[in-house]
């Protein structure tokens, strides 16, 4: 039976979440290193490919987008675990959501930094990449808006900035407290971020009807953004690719690879920061019902897009599904259906073995199996093109783009853990100041 | 006076369209014009371990493809090079427009504004499009032979067939300073002008009296992957029985 | 003083000037050197020229700019400007390109800016083979070669060997008249690409001295029967635009082609229907056509043949023939019916992997064309060109001459390559005392000479050659536009210089002269050498030099008949069960194109493999063997044997394993090495007329030696992994 939060007295909130603020262990410095490294070694293979040329990667013809835009999908389809969390769930007035607000947003803020910024490593003359902003310039023409990556650049830009706000202005009550209390550089840092917060009514009103607002907005762009992804596939001719399935399919796969990561950091901050009074099984519960819901919302459109093609028979589509399905990539194929159908079922839709245990192994399968869709949505249909004498099947990712695919993990993580240094990782004030319902 | 003067130029000429004819029935497969392409266009050449990842660059290839069993085997043999679509896949999804279709049909490649995202070349279902993973190089003195009417492309950016645009260039320039109009078979790209069994033929398709537009309009005339709705303008003539 | 001499002074005083006064390396590049003719930078020039790369003779024009380029004297770097050539195209007045040319030919200009070219005179320094040079002078290369050449010359001057390259032309003239003032034997040709089987068959049918010359595009239906002659044969650019014109370029006519070939070839691909022979068969296979043609009373001109012929025709049964050939009687039976009914039927027959049967066969398909009436008529075959036989260096096996040389010339011939390594050609060659190669590259067998004396690359040098299939009198004039990129000499100096050295008289003859041979009466020079050469029209000529040569000798099949032996091959067929047919490549020829970096990337034409070229086995002997596509296989024969990756051909013939020559050589510059040589593993058997060698002579045995995928394709193969099975 777990303790509800109305029996923890506010202090011991405040306590709790601030213990981790001012301590550091030596296990969160060895992390910082770690993934700090990792993360330099990332920078300098990027640095080491722009001097030498996107030869250095796997690329090649035919499969001329490859790890770089897999990965790409991939961190933008973690960053709508915020979405689904501070969004709808704030609209729906769950209140289980309160421990994992922060970590939500946190989550969708650096997915999108990270996600963001591999568009830039795959381009092919990085340093040109702001020629895709419209900026009165000497070339004399605006870029190219029937182009989905200029809609990429719009709907990420946009989802980012939402994001950011939406992240930033639930601090700020949090912030004003923090900043009472805190004295130094660090003290003046959150009472500059918390913009004079004295916790008035007004303000109080003022924040509650931005945060509904946001709320809303945020749940159109992060559905748009998901969407206008998929269209960088979708309006291409490519076999497999122009399916007006995409849209929805890419939500779908979205919030599912969003929730799997919520879960998985959510284990994590409850183990390293002891926060196992707010971040309760109940919590776990509630995420893994909706990952098995999100399970089964998934095989369905991926039993419908398949199905359909199969069914189609166009010979420049069974060539793609065959090498899916029996060929080359049939055991990626097959690992994705496992990693994202068969565990999260078996685990997760059978009562007795729900648990939180199970859930974040679940977790783990589904992030790594939306990884392997992601592959293979981009790498068979480009090894296919429509013409046979073009086909190669010869992509193999080099150990520069392993490692700076690699390096993004870690760079997430680095960013997680100050960001965890430095701000309360919970929402303090939804405690104290909103009733549980 | 100097508007006295440019009021006496001629008048420009109907805009071109340019296409081409590709004889089958006459083709061999002798690969001539993949080679007469690279000498043209500055083309790179790499070397065993980037030709075994895929990144050889052949504007123009032959594709091959073998029907039946032995003995009752028969080879389908064509060049494919960048069928210039007029609804070119290619165009409209280059977030610089470094791709874009010029009032003579052409679908032009702009090296400088190319910043190399590569969706164009997966949106060209004729993979005729190629991209610089390396900056090129040529063993000295390989590049004293470089075209100095053509730019030798950067590592970045894509590349693909421009219908010898240079040699158009050159022969409209040619044609305005004798004061007449361009002669039918007088452009002739690298490719059709090396082809030794004369299945190249290219021309204006704006006249309907060119070559190439009698030969697109002839019985034999098909195009490749027409039903995708691309509208390219090379013409393939299928081999007589 | 112009003004040319007067910035050539100017500048090399002003450089002397810059390095005397600061007397450190430069910073900033000068311009040295103006170039002989007026190049303006930005304008092309265009000069005609002779392509190098094949000995077909095709005549080409080139376009010229002005280029730089950096070069290093005395440790300092200076620009020069120089005229560059940028592009080879076929000249429109040559009636053998008409203006068109071939993938090698395009290729030239590699060949040209090779950066594996010779940049000097050397001399050996390590041991033979090791292609160990170091650089000297000219004068001083000239001294050694003549002092030795001298003390053979005094010796026994039979022993002097000269192996040159089989292009008939200026070139030859000298060098044989050079071997002439020795009083040495006259140089020897022992090349693939010779064609003597060829020619061999034209002089003893026809009573020719050269190739046959097949009027294709006037046809209506041709039967090729061994000869890829759209491929690489005797002139790729002269034949490929007959084909053009024979298959489209009459507007009521289509011409029908079938070629019978134990290989798939590119002419087989371009043909309406290929009749797939095994090796050795196109004997049986001509004698049963030409048995066809009499009884069923389609030949035209019957009383044409000697009467042994016509017994050698009347004994051939066709359904053993068909059996002999691995055909369909009936097949055989249609072939010849369609051939016979024809309103202009012609056949062309060659030995593109000849057999030691090869010369009856071509003689036999040659008394066809004569059964069917068509020699010297449109649309049949034609007397060679005057002028390509005489001024050339004769056919021979060169083993023999190679053995007891005191002092051998290497010109235009790689015999260490081309040659296999079961006939101790290394050997031989690392036994004469004394060796010269011309070769402006460092090849196989200019490794095992004394002297590198690297000639000018043909684009920078003066000749006139007889093309050796033209439809009339033609002659390609060149003379120097651009200037040696390197310190090189014209042969026919070097020559002159080596015999002045020896007190010899000896001057090489000019090309005027040479090309004056066969121009007509009144024929102005200057619009020769403006053009780059003189083309007539057929039988057009009036001057007596302008005449095909003809043969005097009698031709044995008239009164002996056609020798019906079938081939003979070299292994035991339990033991090497397959058949080994290597062929020239359109890449590289007979390997001489293995030097050039477009060559190597070109996707080859059977298997789209790059980089070293792979052994095409059919597809039963290869699930056989368990062999796939990509393996690396040990191809063995009784005298030796070579890896490569293998090709799983579809339409190879079953127990027929075939590999484009040009891969493998030991030494030939940075582009060429990759791969392996199928000429190396042959055995030494030749046919025994002419002596040439019998490339499809040799059978092998397959053994796969492992997986690793050295097979490098420009497209998949396409019957590989469709998963909805693409074909």
């Amino acid at each position: 039976m777990a303790t509800t939060l109305r029996t923890l007295p506010h202090d011991q909130i405040q306590e709790d979440t601030w213990r981790t603020l001012r301590n550091t262990s030596p296990q969160y410095v060895t992390a910082v290193l770690l993934t700090g490294s990792v993360t330099a070694w990332g920078l300098i293979c990027w640095a080491y490919q722009i001097s030498k040329g996107l030869g250095v990667v796997g690329k090649t013809r035919p499969t001329m987008w490859a790890l770089y835009i897999l990965n790409f999908v991939f961190w933008i389809g973690i960053s709508h675990a915020g979405t689904l969390i501070s969004a709808i769930l704030r609209l729906t007035h769950a209140a289980w959501r309160k421990p994992v607000t922060r970590a939500a947003e946190a989550i969708t803020v650096f997915c999108l930094m990270i996600g963001g910024l591999f568009p830039i490593i795959h381009l092919g003359r990085p340093w040109l990449f702001y020629w895709l902003i419209p900026y009165p310039n000497s070339r004399l023409i605006w870029p190219n808006f029937r182009s989905p990556l200029l809609w990429d650049l719009t709907a990420i830009l946009t989802y980012l900035t939402g994001s950011m706000l939406f992240l930033y202005l639930p601090m700020i009550p949090d912030l004003g407290q923090l900043g009472l209390h805190t004295g130094g550089a660090r003290g003046l840092l959150y009472r500059t971020l918390s913009l004079g917060w004295t916790g008035s009514d007004r303000e109080w009103h003022a924040l509650e009807r931005a945060m509904k607002l946001m709320a809303g907005m945020i749940l159109a762009v992060a559905v748009s953004v998901h969407t206008v992804v998929a269209w960088d596939f979708a309006m291409a001719l490519a076999p497999m690719w122009h399916s007006t399935i995409f849209g929805p399919y890419f939500v779908v796969g979205a919030i599912f690879s969003g929730i799997a990561a919520l879960l998985l950091i959510m284990a994590v901050i409850r183990k390293t920061m002891g926060l196992e009074a707010y971040i309760q099984p109940r919590h776990f519960e509630n995420l893994a019902k909706l990952l098995f819901l999100m399970s089964l919302l998934w095989a369905y459109f991926t039993v419908a897009e398949n199905l359909t093609v199969w069914y189609g028979n166009q010979p420049h589509e069974m060539a793609v599904f065959g090498a899916r399905v029996r060929g080359r990539y049939a055991p990626f194929f097959w690992s994705m259906v496992i990693c994202n159908f068969i565990v999260p079922c078996v685990l997760l839709g059978i009562r007795r073995l729900r648990s939180i245990k199970t859930a974040v192994i679940s977790a783990v399968c589904v992030l790594a199996g939306m990884w392997l869709e992601r592959f293979l949505i981009v790498i068979p249909t480009l090894s296919f093109p429509p013409l046979p004498s073009a086909w190669g099947t010869g992509y193999n990712a080099t150990w520069v783009e392993i490692s700076i695919a690699i390096s993004t993990f870690a760079a997430m993580a680095l960013l997680y853990l100050i960001f965890a240094k430095l701000f309360p990782i919970i929402a303090i004030w939804e405690y104290k100041y909103v009733p549980d319902e | 006076m100097g508007v006295q003067i440019m009021a006496e130029q001629p008048a420009p000429t109907a805009s071109h369209r340019w296409g081409m004819a590709i004889d089958l029935d006459r083709c061999t497969g002798c690969e001539a014009c993949v080679v007469a392409c690279h000498a043209e266009n500055n083309l790179p050449v790499w070397n065993p371990t980037e030709a075994a990842r895929g990144r050889t660059v052949h504007w123009i290839r032959v594709d091959r493809y073998y029907e039946g069993e032995f003995p009752d085997i028969k080879v389908k043999y064509m060049p494919v090079l960048c069928q210039q679509c007029d609804e070119a896949p290619c165009e409209p999804v280059c977030p610089v427009y470094a791709t874009y279709r010029n009032p003579e049909g052409l679908n032009v490649q702009v090296y400088n504004r190319c910043v190399g995202t590569r969706y164009c070349g997966n949106n060209c279902p004729y993979s005729v499009r190629f991209f610089n993973f390396f900056p090129p190089q040529w063993d000295a003195p390989l590049e004293l032979q470089h075209n100095p009417d053509v730019a030798v492309r950067m590592v970045g950016v894509m590349e693909k067939c421009t219908f010898c645009i240079q040699r158009i260039q050159r022969a409209k320039l040619d044609a305005a300073a004798d004061g007449r109009p361009l002669a039918d078979g007088e452009i002739k790209p690298a490719c059709v002008q090396s082809c030794p069994a004369e299945a190249m033929v290219f021309g204006d398709l704006n006249d309907p009296e060119s070559k190439v537009s009698r030969l697109a309009a002839s019985g034999r005339a098909t195009r490749l992957l027409e039903d995708l709705g691309t509208k390219p303008k090379v013409f393939y003539l299928q081999r007589a029985k | 003083m112009d003004r040319r001499d007067f910035f050539k002074i100017f500048s090399t005083a002003s450089a002397g000037l810059m390095t005397g006064a600061c007397g450190k390396k430069l910073d900033t590049y000068i311009p040295l050197l103006v170039p002989d003719q007026e190049i303006v930078p930005g304008a092309e020039q265009w000069y005609p020229a002779l392509c190098g790369e094949c000995p077909s003779g095709c005549g080409v024009i080139v376009r010229v700019m002005e280029s730089e380029r950096v070069i290093e004297r005395n440790g300092e770097k200076f620009r020069q400007k120089i005229a560059a050539v940028k592009k080879i195209e076929g000249n429109p007045l040559d009636t053998v390109s008409g203006g068109r040319l071939c993938a090698r030919g395009q290729a030239g200009v590699q060949s040209l800016y090779n950066p594996d070219r010779l940049r000097g005179p050397m001399h050996r320094k390590g041991p033979r083979g090791q292609a160990d040079f170091i650089a000297t002078s000219w004068d001083e290369a000239i001294a050694v070669a003549a002092e030795k050449l001298d003390r053979v010359r005094q010796e026994n001057p039979s022993q002097i060997v000269f192996l040159t390259g089989p292009q008939p032309g200026a070139r030859a003239l000298a060098i044989a008249q050079f071997l002439d003032a020795l009083g040495a034997p006259p140089p020897a040709c022992f090349e693939l690409v010779d064609f003597p089987l060829e020619r061999k068959a034209a002089e003893q049918v026809y009573g020719w001295v050269g190739l046959p010359v097949y009027d294709l595009s006037n046809a209506r239906y041709a039967l090729g029967i061994g000869a890829d002659f759209l491929g690489g044969w005797t002139s790729p650019v002269f034949y490929a635009r007959q084909f053009g014109h024979f298959r489209q370029g009459r507007s009521a006519v289509r011409g029908r082609l079938v070629q019978a070939q134990s290989r798939f070839s590119i002419t087989a691909q371009s043909a309406d229907e290929w009749a797939p022979l095994l090796p050795g068969s196109e004997l049986p296979f001509a004698l049963a056509i030409g048995h066809l043609l009499l009884s069923e009373k389609m030949a035209r001109q019957p009383e044409a043949l000697p009467d042994p012929v016509r017994q050698a025709f009347d004994s051939a049964d066709p359904a053993s023939a068909a059996r002999a050939c691995g055909l369909d009687e009936r097949r055989l039976r249609r072939l010849a019916r369609e051939l016979g009914e024809s309103e202009a039927p012609l056949v062309i027959s060659g030995a593109s992997t000849p057999q030691t049967n090869s010369l009856a066969a071509l003689v036999a398909a040659a008394y066809l064309n004569v059964l069917l009436g068509n020699v010297g008529r449109p649309g049949g075959v034609w007397p060679p060109p005057p002028g390509t036989a005489e001024n050339r260096a004769a056919f021979s096996n060169a083993l023999s001459l190679l053995e007891r040389a005191q002092y051998l010339f290497l010109d235009g011939s790689n015999p260490v390559y081309t040659l296999p390594a079961s006939a101790g050609v290394a050997e031989k060659l690392g036994r004469i005392p004394t060796s010269v190669s011309f070769s402006p590259f460092l090849d196989d067998s200019a490794a095992y000479v004394d002297l590198l004396l690297p000639d000018h690359h043909p684009l920078e040098g003066s000749n006139a050659v007889f093309p050796m299939v033209a439809p009339g009198p033609a002659v390609v004039v060149t003379t120097q536009f651009v200037q040696p990129l390197y310190d090189t000499r014209a042969t026919e100096q070097v020559l002159a210089a080596i015999a002045a050295k020896m007190g010899l008289s000896f001057q090489p003859v000019p090309a005027r002269s040479v090309a004056e041979r066969i121009l007509p009466e009144g024929q102005p020079w200057d619009e020769v050498v403006e053009q780059g050469g003189f083309w007539g029209e057929p039988g057009s000529d009036s001057s007596p030099g302008s005449r095909p040569a003809r043969s005097r000798a009698s031709s044995p099949a008239a009164s002996s008949g056609i020798d019906g032996a079938p081939a003979a091959f070299s292994g035991e067929a339990a033991q090497f069960p397959l058949y080994f047919q290597p062929y020239l490549s359109l890449q590289f020829q007979d390997g001489r194109g293995a030097n050039l970096p477009w060559m190597q990337e070109l996707p080859d034409p059977v298997s789209s493999a790059m980089w070293g070229l792979p052994v095409e086995i059919d597809t039963r002997t290869a699930a056989a063997l368990g062999i796939r596509n990509g393996d690396l296989v040990r191809v063995e024969s009784p005298h030796g044997h070579i890896d490569a990756p293998a090709y799983v051909h579809p339409a190879a013939i079953p127990g027929v394993v075939s590999m484009a020559i040009g891969g493998g050589h030991k030494h030939y510059g940075r582009y060429a090495g990759r791969g392996a040589n199928p000429l190396s593993i042959l055995a030494p058997v030749w046919e025994k007329t002419t002596g040439a060698l019998a490339l499809g002579a040799t059978r092998v045995r397959l053994s796969k030696l492992g997986p690793e995928r050295q097979l490098i394709q420009f497209s998949a193969n396409d019957r590989e992994q469709g998963p909805w099975g693409y074909r």
